[in-house]
């Protein structure tokens, strides 16, 4: 073995000073020879016979001499590196092409780094706890609702935790917004209950102070995260024992969280307290996290608590039939949807990249025809298949290499672009970590070295096993255009013709859903118009008329403010996807269905909300100071509202009764008929919609968001409503000040960015496919050459040539549109799946799509085709 | 094809190594001729074949060599087995006999067909 690794080292030493060693080689088999001969005159031979004795019994000097330098270096390393001499020679030689080709890769490796360093840092990155990989978050399912990630009831997960054997640890948190009041401003932070051994679970120690203790499930005692108590204590070292009030609970601090813990779905925590036990089993509210004993595996633990589960099912069957679980890794969970859409965009790059290779092959294709001689007289000289192979793979790879190089520089610049894009998305967790780490270097290699392999080998294998009869004997103008070379160079193109096609399909599909939302008119006017939320402590605001009091208060000093136009309160804003459904019948007629009621969309509105909005009242009237307590109720609808409850006679004066309490109704009267609003968000229909006057009593709701129309830009106007509403009371956070067009923005960021991302890689793809096509077509006219002129002299027109050309561009394109069609029609249903809220795809967007890829490839074959047609009829044929 | 060199190479090297432990150091020319004295004519028409295989042993530690002066007076590059190669020998020699021995037995009539 020792003998082994030193004979390795010396034959890496032995592939230089070759020529000192060649001589001493040829010194030596000198000397045998001398020594032989010596020897057979001895024996009586005559000098020539035994000079020939010698020769003979040596055998082949030459062929002795190269298995000695075999033996001596090392011949695959010596052939890599000769290779790579020799192909970077050939590279040189041919700029245009390495550029073009180098260019073209560059992209495609460089789309797949940026989308990768993304997936890295998001999906493939432990979560920062030790050995993350055994966390996991335990969903309740329920087999009734369909639903697969289910909050858990806490009765639910004593029983879980003391009966299964798959777990280590396990803990239920839920979180909440809490507010936290004294100091100098009272705000709304997002605050986590757990039971204690959340963070034993996750194995995390406090930077200060202490977890909680197992018997201190309903103490008032709280830990802080790292950034609040860095902000609201300035960091004080003294902080264990300090309090602090939330929700109008004092609690005693007991210990601070190291600095960038984090490990629920969504903001960043700033306050841990203890959970109180909940004992019922049919409410639902926590999430269950847990950590995994070393050998269990997540499918063995399902299976562990499949049976817990059913004996549950059959203990307490009346809430807990269907309930069962659904064990997901801790950093899946965290990472949710975001997952799917990043996992649609590596497949749309690895689509780019794989026309990027599909073109750089049909490139190198084309220029390895033209070497066809050459391969072809090495091939007769003796070169073997495999050594040929090995020469075109190395200069494959040596391009790729150079491109993936150039790509990572590409996707340096572009991942910093595309976080920037993607944040405004939607929250995704860890996306600020995205940045160009080892994994993603090696990704990159990987990635070039396969893509050299691959575009490599479509072209290597045909080209290095030529017919030498049939090349060397072709004329040298001929030999370059052989027939099997044409059909894969055409089969490489409609190929990327029809990948290019499902690009642009998923890309249409994006676009039209675009343009279709940012054509729906929200039916209110968005310009200049300011939204205010309040949290009101609940303690401090339990009776409806202390609210009241500070509503009025509010609408009262807001609305004296100069600039403001008017100012109104609304339960649910437009577009925020907030609703309550509620149940409710009509006097004189029958329920739907027995036992069922009639079902609309209530919220709850102050006077003046329909005009603050300029939402137009069709019928009747709006809220106003008449609708007061004890007035009777008053309700407004909206026209879906009234074309579904009353579609044969006016709304105005109808009545509903609706319960408010298990025992308690209020009839209300329609007072108005306003136009419909797109409450649900732009991408949804409207829906029946019944306002209540928030001066009336109803059911309970939580709080009112302000509306403030003003007079220019609202933006300005926003400190001084914060500052009134701050001087009314003190201890109620005002938070998320937005404009109005900011909310609508808000909604149409996500589709802006998908449709951004993949447009630009649809067009990629399609500059790419066109560059493709260009070069065959090109190339084709390039070796018609000479029978273009035939024709032109035999009486050919330009408009003949130019034809006969397009004619092979647009045959290629429209094979490759039609079987691209098919993968197109899956793309868009798989879209329509996978991202909510998109348009159903039709035949127009996709015709729309393929009109648009056959016209750039008219484009890309005309192009060479005009230059066909400006042939020399004479210049060619003298050439011949 | 390559099999059948990887042997070939093998026993010769054995024999290459068995013949310098014998003979003291001795050049190229002089193990083919003591190797094809000894084994009849295996090596007869190919001395050449020596070479990459004194090579390999060189490369492997289990002899050296240097240039020398032969007794008429001819440089030549001699070659002695090292300590190393001593050890290698008597291993490979053990395994020779053990692989032999099992043939053999292998080929032998069979004594008792009980």
């Amino acid at each position: 073995m020792n003998g082994q690794l030193r004979a390795w080292g010396l034959r890496l030493s032995g592939m230089f000073d070759r020529e000192r060693r060649d001589q001493e080689l040829a010194e030596e088999l000198q000397s045998h020879l001398a020594l032989h001969v010596e020897d057979n005159l001895r024996a009586g031979m005559t000098p020539a016979e035994a000079r020939r004795d010698a020769l003979i019994k040596l055998g082949g000097v030459e062929s002795i001499k190269e298995q000695v330098r075999d033996r001596r270096g090392i011949p695959l390393l010596e052939h890599l590196l000769k290779d790579l001499r020799f192909g970077a020679r050939m590279l040189r030689k041919d700029p245009s092409f390495t550029v073009i080709a180098v260019l073209t890769l560059a992209l495609g490796i460089g789309a797949n780094t940026a989308i990768f360093s993304v997936v890295n840092a998001v999906l493939l990155r432990p979560l920062p706890f030790p050995q993350a990989e055994r966390l996991v978050l335990v969903w309740a399912t329920d087999a009734e609702g369909g639903r697969t990630e289910d909050v858990a009831t806490y009765p639910d997960f004593e029983d879980w935790k003391a009966s299964s054997r798959s777990f280590e640890g396990m803990a239920a948190f839920t979180t909440r917004g809490m507010t936290l009041l004294g100091g100098d401003q009272a705000e709304t932070v997002e605050a986590v209950q757990a039971t204690p051994g959340l963070f034993e679970t996750l194995r995390v120690r406090p930077a200060l102070g202490r977890t909680f203790r197992s018997e201190e499930s309903a103490a008032q005692i709280a830990i802080l995260s790292d950034s609040s108590w860095k902000r609201r204590f300035a960091g004080r070292p003294d902080i264990i024992g300090q309090t602090i009030r939330a929700d109008e609970t004092t609690y005693t601090i007991v210990g601070v969280m190291p600095p960038d813990f984090k490990f629920s779905p969504g903001s960043p925590e700033q306050l841990y307290v203890p959970l109180v036990r909940d004992p019922s089993r049919s409410h639902g509210f926590l999430r269950v996290v847990g950590r995994l004993r070393p050998d269990i595996s997540v499918p063995a633990a399902q299976a562990e608590m499949g049976i817990i589960t059913r004996g549950l099912e059959k203990q307490y069957p009346k809430t807990n039939a269907g309930v069962g679980v659904n064990i997901v890794p801790l950093v899946t969970a965290m990472v949710g949807n975001a997952r799917k859409v990043l996992l649609i965009f590596l497949g749309v790059v690895a689509i780019v990249l794989v026309i990027a290779c599909i073109n750089v092959a049909s490139l190198m294709s084309a220029r390895s025809a033209a070497r066809q001689r050459e391969l072809t007289v090495r091939a007769a000289l003796g070169a073997g298949r495999r050594r040929l192979v090995q020469q075109l793979l190395t200069e494959s790879s040596l391009l790729a290499l150079a491109g993936g190089a150039l790509g990572l520089l590409l996707a340096s610049w572009g991942t910093r672009l595309l976080v920037a894009l993607l944040a405004k998305s939607f929250p995704i967790p860890r996306l600020e970590n995205t940045h160009i780490d080892g994994w993603v270097l090696g990704f990159t290699l990987v990635l070039s070295l396969a893509t050299g392999f691959l575009f490599g080998s479509v072209l290597a294998v045909p080209a290095a096993s030529p017919d030498l009869n049939e090349v060397l004997r072709e004329s040298s103008r001929t030999a370059t255009g052989g027939v099997g070379g044409r059909r894969a160079r055409s089969l490489l193109v409609i190929a990327e013709v029809s990948l290019a096609l499902i690009l642009l399909a998923g890309a249409g599909l994006l676009l039209k859903s675009l343009l279709v939302l940012r054509s729906t008119a929200p039916g209110f006017k968005t310009e200049n118009l300011l939204t205010v939320n309040f949290q009101m402590p609940k303690d401090k605001f339990s009776n409806a008329t202390a609210r009241s009091t500070f509503y009025e208060d509010v609408l009262a000093q807001v609305g004296a403010l100069p600039g403001v136009r008017s100012a109104a309160l609304v339960a649910d804003l437009p577009m925020n996807g907030g609703s309550d459904s509620l149940g409710f019948h009509i006097p004189g007629r029958p329920d739907p269905t027995p036992g069922d009621t009639f079902s609309a969309n209530f919220n709850i509105a102050s006077p003046g909300y329909f005009r603050t909005m300029a939402i137009p009242v069709r019928a009747g009237r709006e809220f106003s100071q008449q609708d007061s307590a004890s007035a009777p109720g008053a309700i407004v609808i909206n026209e879906t509202a009234a074309r579904t409850f009353w579609p044969d006679r006016n709304p105005i004066g109808q009545q509903i009764v609706l319960p408010v309490t298990s025992d308690k109704t209020v009839t209300l009267t329609v007072v108005g008929v306003t136009g419909d609003v797109r409450q649900q968000g732009l991408g949804s229909a409207p829906q029946p919609e019944i306002f209540l006057s928030y001066t009336q009593p109803g059911p309970d709701w939580p709080w009112l968001v302000l509306v403030v129309r003003t007079a220019r830009d609202p933006v300005m106007l926003a400190d001084a409503i914060r500052k009134t509403a701050q001087s009314i009371d003190r201890d109620v956070p005002v938070y998320l000040v937005r404009t109005m067009d900011e909310v609508l923005s808000h909604t149409l960021a996500q589709p802006r960015v998908y449709t951004l991302l993949l447009g630009f890689f649809a067009a990629l793809a399609l500059a790419l496919a066109a560059v493709g096509l260009y070069g065959v077509v090109s190339y084709t006219v390039t070796q018609r050459m000479h029978e273009m002129g035939i024709r032109m002299a035999l009486g050919a027109e330009r408009g003949d040539v130019v034809r006969l050309v397009l004619r092979q561009g647009l045959s290629l394109t429209l094979a490759g549109t039609a079987i691209g069609l098919a993968g197109a029609l899956a793309m868009t249903q798989f879209l329509t799946k996978t991202i909510p809220g998109l348009q159903p795809g039709e035949p127009i967007t996709l015709s729309a799509v393929a009109a648009l890829l056959i016209g750039v490839a008219l484009v890309a074959s005309y192009l060479p085709a005009r230059r066909g047609a400006q042939v020399d009829p004479v210049v060619t044929l003298r050439y011949e | 094809m390559k099999d059948k060199a990887d042997v070939w190479q093998g026993t010769l090297a054995l024999m290459t190594l068995k013949t310098l432990e014998t003979m003291g150091p001795l050049h190229g020319y002089g193990i083919a001729r003591r190797i094809e004295q000894t084994s009849g004519d295996l090596l007869s028409v190919n001395y050449g074949t020596l070479y990459p295989a004194l090579l390999k042993l060189e490369q492997e530690g289990y002899i050296a060599s240097e240039w020398g002066v032969s007794d008429n007076n001819r440089k030549a590059k001699y070659y002695r087995l090292t300590p190393a190669g001593r050890k290698q020998l008597e291993k490979e020699a053990r395994a020779w006999e053990r692989t032999t021995g099992i043939i053999a037995r292998f080929f032998a009539p069979e004594e008792e067909p009980s």
